[in-house]
């Protein structure tokens, strides 16, 4: 609870500081929203040209890109300090988190604040809105939404969580960390129907890039409890594992002694 | 022939830091992997799912047009606009308009020298790849294809450089081009036909990827389809005049943004 408390005061000054620069603040924010409507865009021509495919049509499109925008925005605008571990850990600014008395991970994550990842925001908001009239949602469907936006932030937290703490196994893990980062990302956003057989295997077990988006938009479609039961159980499993990972990832870190007090 | 020895000097200096430190070729590569290579195997299945044809094309043209535009991209061209920002924002603008160099003209060939080593590498194992897993479309064999396929592709790196100069140097009015460059780019990125090949665009897009400097900063995507045997130098022309027209614009803002440049000592 204590804990909670200075992760919402961090945000809380973190969005002050970030909205005096106003003009830069909402710029980033519109830019945002307009530049992620390029995938619906894009993804609404590919279901024009092709047809169905995997029961896909382009009110699921608008929800995969709003699931996705939702849960990169949440985690990015809070806690976007979790993006710039490799940049902590290879300047020695990691040195202050180690001194501070609180959690570790959320001291962290709240270090920083992603401003356009509120366009993500509010882009995934409008999006699950559309989608959720577009499909005539009734008050389950609608419920289910809620729940599985909060399952797939979870397990986008536990993907960044994972791949960030990669930070501590390099020197400057700058361009590693960002490569994994993709790797998990950009098939979140492709087309869900397209992922089949062995494809969908590896990016839901191996890789969970479709546990964010594509799979949350079958359980809402199809109102399928086992496809709910089983995100849940990996939603879990990914959580545990990357505060185990993170937890073995800290050991390994070395002071570089740059004297980086303050931030 | 000063201009020329710095240009030398910059792509033979990046690409001797890209050789020693090869850290961007693995991020460009699991980059392309995991845009490029994931996106045709999804692309393969649909394709399959439709008998093989979509519009009238097929998949091997759908794929090695989408290759195009990934190979393309890891060039980076498109990151001179934050380059440009990083500049301003910091003040090395001030450092680099006193020397006796053009900063543009060495903006662009930095950019394009520490892009080339992983554009080389990447789209050679690429080509190798995909010649011997999807085989060569009968367009790419034709006598006029390697020589206009590099004119475009020239072209292009040009009409790119000036496209994101102009957002880059948008950095003098505005503290923040980000989201004008996420527009820029995404519409780059829609247009060019990168997730969506060309083949595949409805008649109203396909027009507008013809007559916009987006779509047109890519046409060597189209250069796989048999439609360009007939209408490449139309095609080259277009380039050619968004060339010259946002040459200038960049002249022209390039020459007003000097004017804004205040040295605050220190």
């Amino acid at each position: 609870m204590k804990e909670l408390h200075f992760a919402l005061y961090a945000i809380k000054k973190n969005i002050q500081s970030s909205a005096e620069l106003r003009t830069s603040f909402l710029m980033n924010i519109v830019g945002m929203s307009i530049n992620n409507t390029a995938f619906i865009i894009l993804w609404g021509f590919f279901v024009k040209s092709v047809g169905v495919i995997g029961g896909w049509t382009v009110a699921d499109i608008i929800g995969l890109q709003g699931f996705a925008a939702l849960c990169f925005g949440i985690v990015f605008s809070a806690g976007a300090g979790i993006r710039k571990l490799a940049e902590y850990t290879a300047s020695g600014a990691f040195d202050r988190f180690m001194l501070s008395p609180k959690n570790l991970l959320v001291r962290i994550a709240t270090s920083s604040f992603g401003v356009s990842a509120l366009g993500d925001i509010v882009f995934g908001i409008v999006c699950l809105g559309i989608y959720t009239f577009l499909i005539q949602a009734t008050i389950q469907q609608i419920l289910l939404i809620v729940l599985l936006v909060a399952i797939s932030t979870m397990v986008f937290l536990s993907a960044a969580i994972v791949i960030y703490s990669t930070s501590f196994f390099f020197t400057d893990a700058t361009s590693v960390t960002g490569s994994l980062f993709e790797l998990f990302l950009t098939p979140s956003l492709f087309h869900g129907g397209a992922f089949q057989g062995a494809m969908r295997f590896i990016f839901t077990f191996a890789i969970p890039s479709l546990l964010i988006g594509a799979l949350p938009v079958e359980i809402v479609r199809d109102i399928s409890l086992g496809k709910l039961l089983l995100v849940s159980v990996l939603a879990t499993f990914w959580f545990i594992v990357s505060i185990n990972i993170f937890k073995r990832a800290v050991k390994r870190y070395e002071s570089s002694n740059f004297m980086t007090f303050g931030n | 022939m000063k201009e020329i020895r710095l240009a030398i000097k910059i792509l033979k200096t990046l690409v001797k830091d890209r050789i020693q430190y090869p850290d961007r070729l693995v991020v460009d590569t699991i980059g392309i992997i995991a845009r490029c290579g994931i996106l045709l195997i999804l692309y393969s299945y649909v394709f399959k799912l439709s008998n093989g044809a979509i519009n009238g094309t097929t998949f091997l043209f759908a794929a090695w047009s989408i290759f195009f535009y990934f190979s393309f991209s890891v060039l980076r061209l498109r990151d001179i606009s934050r380059e440009i920002m990083k500049d301003i924002q910091t003040g090395n603008v001030e450092v680099l308009l006193s020397k006796p160099i053009s900063y543009l003209s060495y903006r662009m060939w930095w950019q394009v020298g520490s892009g080339i080593y992983s554009f080389v590498v990447i789209t050679l194992l690429a080509v190798v790849t995909l010649f011997f897993s999807i085989g060569l479309p009968s367009t790419m064999t034709i006598s006029i294809f390697l020589p206009t396929l590099l004119l475009t592709f020239f072209c292009g790196v040009i009409l790119s450089l000036f496209l994101y100069t102009m957002v880059g140097l948008l950095s003098f009015w505005i503290e923040d081009i980000n989201p004008v460059f996420w527009i820029v780019d995404k519409a780059v990125m829609i247009l060019g036909g990168s997730y969506l090949p060309v083949a595949l665009f409805p008649a109203f897009m396909f027009k507008i990827a013809l007559w916009s400097p987006f779509g047109a900063s890519q046409f060597v995507t189209h250069t796989v389809y048999k439609t360009w045997q007939t209408n490449w130098y139309q095609l080259v022309g277009i380039q050619l005049f968004w060339i010259v027209l946002l040459g200038l614009v960049v002249y022209f803002m390039f020459e007003s943004a000097k004017k804004k440049v205040s040295v605050n000592g220190g």
